[in-house]
């Protein structure tokens, strides 16, 4: 076994226990807020592990660049869109308590 | 090596079942979208390894559809759903 | 061992189908709905077929999750005095339903299923190893491009693509008849949020270049007018939650000829090379690969166009219809 596969395979194991990590904080964690951080926080670090496995095993640096790309991107488009939904639902919470209280 | 991509594939789908989950329980739109963004990034970790197993690098570019697209859910949801506020008052 | 993936993707496919379809809640439906999408995306991935993949991807996760999300807000009831009108309306429907439509429904899945096991049948007829690949191979030369998805569907069968066109835009003609065509010069809610304009911002670029790149590799690999037609739209609509109803600002000439663009440039030059002896949509193999991109370029445009137009008027016809009773 080659040295690119070892390396391969650890980061790719680190990367599972990440994605494991967020899909039961998912599940488990009692509302929104914290399921966002669980989400957004441990599936891009996964994401990120996975993403440099690859790039190691498949070694050409053109497709290293693509993947690096589209963990930046995921990174942009995960880290915005936490923002977003926690202050669309910050919003909705806060009209219903005024509906309610007036 | 091509076993150990296939249980990694395997295991990141299972992720995938079990969001499915949060889908029938979550109570409200936004805890439904998040899973949204869960299987977006699952997919993306699913197509990569899969671009090593099959060692077929276009399968990249179906992950970056995925990826550059997965922000217009949620601007739709803010942007679609604020409007329905703006409506009732 | 690599059947494991095969045999979990059909199970969730065939699962998330059916769930979808009879989940209880409307926002479980559309959700499922997506999941269903990304899992098709994954068969095609198994199956080979990366173009496929790439379009099942940017139209499920892209434009039909905005709109199911459009059409969500639509049928999601605005207070509790609307909530129990809905439900009484949808007790009365369901009663109503029970009765009447039975038969229909009846006669509908016996339809479908006979149909279903006729294209059963000739899938099982198709020869092992057969199929039309080897033809296409060989023809391959002259078609202009080198990968064989696109000589087959932008040459060899060249009209079936202008047909896919036109069904598009006659998904926009459908959505024209129900809300009529009008211009809503009312700009949206503008983007008011500072992170939310960078984002888009930040996409509009990327979209366009990736679309872009998506349209020339289609040449040589997967890819093509399609993948950049939905990933151009979702300019479009990005645009539009940003404040920017892009159909208010192009004049209306424009926007019909952006609309019909691909279609039209498409027919004309396929009766351009019939004038001159050739069958319809035959290019000479000497300009076919010129010619062909420039046909995908026009038709991704127009594709582009008609999915921005069907979901602005979506979005706006729904919106516009309350303030309107209100005024009345």
């Amino acid at each position: 076994m080659m040295i690119k596969e070892v390396i391969a395979i650890i980061l790719l194991v680190v990367g599972c226990f990440f994605f494991l990590a967020g899909t039961i904080g998912v599940l488990r964690f009692p509302d929104l807020f914290s399921r966002l951080h669980a989400l957004t926080k441990a599936d891009n670090l996964g994401l990120g592990f996975i993403a440099a496995g690859m790039a190691v095993y498949i070694a050409s640096p053109l497709a290293a660049l693509k993947i690096f790309f589209i963990w930046l991107f995921t990174l942009l488009a995960s880290s915005t869109s936490c923002y977003l939904i926690a202050r669309f639902q910050k919003e909705q919470e806060q009209s219903k308590n005024r509906k309610e209280q007036g | 090596m091509d076993v150990f991509f296939i249980i990694v594939s395997v295991f990141l789908l299972l992720n995938i079942v079990l969001g499915l989950v949060r889908v029938w329980r979550g109570p409200t739109v936004a805890d439904r979208l998040l899973t949204t963004q869960l299987f977006g990034t699952t997919s993306i970790a699913i197509l990569l390894v899969m671009a090593g197993y099959l060692e077929e690098l276009t399968l990249l570019n179906v992950a970056i559809t995925f990826n550059v697209l997965a922000v217009l859910l949620v601007i739709g949801l803010v942007q679609v759903w604020k409007k329905k506020k703006g409506e009732t008052r | 061992m690599s059947i494991l993936i095969d045999i979990l993707l059909a199970i969730l496919g065939v699962y998330l189908a059916m769930q979808s379809l009879l989940a209880s809640r409307l926002s479980q439906s559309v959700f499922l709905f997506f999941a269903f999408g990304l899992a098709l995306a994954l068969a095609w991935v198994r199956l080979g077929a990366v173009d496929v993949a790439i379009t099942e991807a940017a139209i499920a996760a892209g434009f039909l999750g905005v709109l199911f999300l459009d059409a969500l807000r639509d049928f999601s009831p605005r207070d509790t005095e609307e909530q129990q009108n809905l439900t009484t309306v949808q007790n009365s429907l369901s009663r109503k339903e029970s009765k009447s439509l039975l038969l229909p429904r009846l006669a509908l899945v016996l339809g479908l299923g006979l149909f279903l096991l006729i294209a059963l049948e000739a899938v099982w007829k198709i020869p092992e190893g057969g199929g039309l690949t080897a033809a296409a191979e060989t023809l391959l030369p002259e078609s202009g491009v080198e990968h064989p998805v696109t000589a087959v569907l932008l040459n060899f069968r060249a009209y079936d693509t202008w047909l896919e066109i036109g069904v598009i835009l006659l998904g926009l003609l459908a959505v024209f008849a129900v809300g009529g065509i009008q211009i809503y010069r009312k700009p949206i809610a503008a983007a008011d949020d500072p992170l939310m304009r960078q984002v888009i911002l930040f996409f509009t670029p990327v979209l366009f270049l990736f679309g872009a790149f998506l349209l020339y590799i289609g040449k040589s690999g997967p890819g093509g007018a399609f993948q950049a037609g939905v990933l151009w739209g979702a300019i479009g609509i990005l645009l539009h939650f940003g404040g920017i109803p892009v159909y208010s600002w192009v004049p209306r000439w424009l926007g019909h000829l952006l609309l019909t663009l691909g279609l039209v440039f498409f027919l004309l030059l396929g009766f351009l090379f019939m004038a001159a002896g050739d069958n319809l949509f035959e290019y000479p193999p000497a300009y076919a690969g010129l010619l062909i991109l420039i046909v995908e370029t026009l038709a991704a445009i127009s594709i582009a166009a008609a999915l921005t137009a069907i979901f602005a008027n979506l979005n706006q016809m729904k919106k516009e219809q309350p303030n309107d009773t209100a005024q009345k």
